[in-house]
């Protein structure tokens, strides 16, 4: 029995690998996407507890931040833990509250602060 | 939002305090009107219609306690402009009627207080633009000709200011052409003079705001190029701590105690690289953070630090050091958050760095008159004597800082030192050797009004 399903959406493979790793490690079951458009397509198939999303894309800046918005409008209830390696507010164009997402992430993020914020979300 | 507050021209930039100090200096004129006439009366025995000028100066009088009244009620915004412009308006009108009339009453053209009229154009180019000013002072001339007119065909009394010119009042009368001219090309000259300065000042004014907005698009270009550079340093080192974290835990297989030992390193040392990076990011950002003007809003101080503990929870548990956080009550103050988690993080990690197992680091915050006394304290090794001075100084680290770590840009403290400054902050240092280390860091507490 899994500790909760969990949704990546990154377009970095290799965070997702390392990150899907990790947390299968501590228990989850995971389920990725390397574009916004599939992940957005398989939270209706997999139902997930919570979605690690990336919030910075390189074609398009905000892509993350709108798909966050999208995401939260489908489902109100889904917890969005957003993931950047931008660890600093003057970097953005905009501010982090403006963003629909329950929580913030740097990367790279301790695995144990990690799980710790998942299981805030899965209750 | 701040930029909203930007007024497009300087003369509107503070409409209300322009009034009050009209106001204030009405106040003036009118105490040297009434010495003045006092003056007159007592000192050189000048035959004047006394009751009407004290009249004419109780009118005034009550009329600049009406403007004082409006003034404090009114608030700056834009919306209130319209009623501003209407405010100067009667301000101005009642300036040129009074001065019309007591000027009238004490000679007039006779009278030199009559080129108070060119101070009063000034006034009013202050307030208006080029074609209410020239409106005004065509307005002014025909007032002044109607006056003299009148004066000069005997229509209206002329009030003679005794002998001050050496002439008599029929002497004077005859003279009302001439002094007019003379009166009405002063007045002209000014109005021109004055429009002209000031639509020069406001050009140079105007490629001021220009040169401005170059550098604020340089400012949103470094940002860009801030955000770009983090994301492609951070990316690649998160990628790679994941993999080593990966391999230690044994998630890829059965891993030799020698090659995990190894692996544990490489990973502080890219915890450290990252660390770096951020320094040095931090450490530009704040360069060029001096020459223009951070973002400020309201920020709750127990909420940064909550989050801040939060976060470094994990590595002082690491370390089984204690970390703790005590804020007694909601306290907001001017900053950005950006600025503030340079300050605790930087401040949190080096405690916890320098504290040796089951010691404690504590941040706290408590308000003292109008500032916030944060602090962050551990019981770790303390800073040596002859190095406290240094350690806010760029690339500088102790003796024990180098020992410890190898790594390190010594620049942490002196981001933290420009941030706490870039709040009009300013941070201090208590330390003794083995018994820990204080960090007192004071910031303009925001008061309730402004919030």
């Amino acid at each position: 029995m899994s500790k909760g399903k969990v949704l990546i959406i990154d377009d970095d493979r290799d965070i997702i690998e390392t990150t899907g790793a990790l947390l299968e490690y501590e228990g989850f079951e995971i389920h990725s996407a390397e574009s916004v458009e599939d992940g957005i397509k398989l939270i209706d198939a997999i139902k997930p507890d919570v979605i690690l999303l990336d919030i910075m894309f390189p074609e398009k800046k905000t892509k993350g931040f709108e798909a966050a918005t999208e995401i939260k409008e489908k489902h109100p209830s889904l917890p969005i833990l957003a993931f950047s390696a931008i660890n600093r507010e003057y970097a953005f164009d905009f501010a982090k509250e403006d963003i629909k997402a329950d929580e913030f992430i740097n990367k790279p993020v301790e695995t144990e602060r990690l799980v710790e914020l998942i299981n805030k979300y899965i209750s | 939002m701040r930029s909203e507050q930007k007024i497009e021209s300087p003369a509107y930039a503070d409409l209300g305090i322009v009034i009050r100090w009209f106001v204030r200096l009405r106040w003036v004129a009118i105490a040297g009107v009434l010495g003045t006439i006092v003056a007159s009366k007592y000192l050189f025995g000048y035959q004047l219609p006394y009751s009407t000028l004290y009249i004419v100066l109780a009118l005034l009088f009550a009329t600049n306690l009406v403007f004082s009244r409006i003034s404090r009620g009114s608030n700056l915004g834009f919306a209130a402009r319209k009623a501003f412009a209407a405010q100067f308006h009667f301000h101005v009108c009642a300036d040129y009627l009074f001065l019309a009339l007591l000027t009238y009453l004490t000679g007039f053209l006779q009278n030199p207080f009559i080129y108070f009229f060119c101070f009063h154009i000034v006034l009013t180019s202050f307030i208006f633009p080029k074609r209410t000013v020239y409106f005004y002072v065509i307005v002014l001339g025909v007032l002044l000709f109607l006056i003299s007119l009148g004066e000069y065909t005997t229509v209206i009394p002329h009030f003679h200011l005794g002998e001050l010119s050496g002439f008599n009042a029929d002497e004077c009368i005859m003279r009302i052409p001439v002094r007019f001219i003379g009166l009405i090309i002063m007045v002209g000259i000014t109005g021109y003079l004055i429009v002209n300065i000031k639509e020069r000042l406001e050009a140079r004014g105007q490629l001021v705001e220009l040169e401005l907005d170059k550098y604020r698009g340089l400012d949103r270009a470094k940002s860009q190029f801030i955000l770009q550079v983090t994301h492609e340093l951070r990316g690649p080192v998160a990628a790679v701590r994941g993999y080593h974290e990966m391999i230690i835990k044994g998630i890829t297989g059965e891993v030799p105690q020698k090659t995990r030992d190894a692996l544990t390193k490489a990973n502080r040392r890219t915890r450290n690289l990252l660390t770096i990076i951020d320094e040095m990011l931090d450490f530009a950002y704040m360069k060029s953070e001096e020459e223009v003007k951070h973002a400020s809003v309201p920020v709750n101080l127990k909420d940064v630090i909550d989050y801040n503990v939060e976060l470094f929870k994990p590595m002082a548990r690491q370390k089984s050091v204690t970390l703790r956080g005590n804020v007694p009550k909601e306290l907001t103050i001017v900053s950005s958050r950006d600025l503030m988690n340079i300050i605790l993080g930087n401040l949190i990690t080096n405690a916890i760095k320098y504290t040796s197992s089951g010691g404690t680091v504590s941040v706290s915050a408590e308000p003292e008159g109008r500032q916030i006394h944060l602090q962050v304290v551990d019981n770790g090794m303390g800073i040596q004597g002859d190095e406290i001075g240094k350690i806010f100084e760029e690339f500088y680290r102790t003796r024990r800082a180098r020992e410890i770590e190898n790594d390190g840009t010594g620049l942490g403290l002196s981001i933290v030192q420009k941030a706490a400054n870039l709040l009009q902050g300013r941070i201090s240092v208590y330390s003794e050797l083995n018994k820990g280390t204080r960090f007192h860091i004071y910031l303009p507490l925001m008061q309730a009004e402004e919030v």
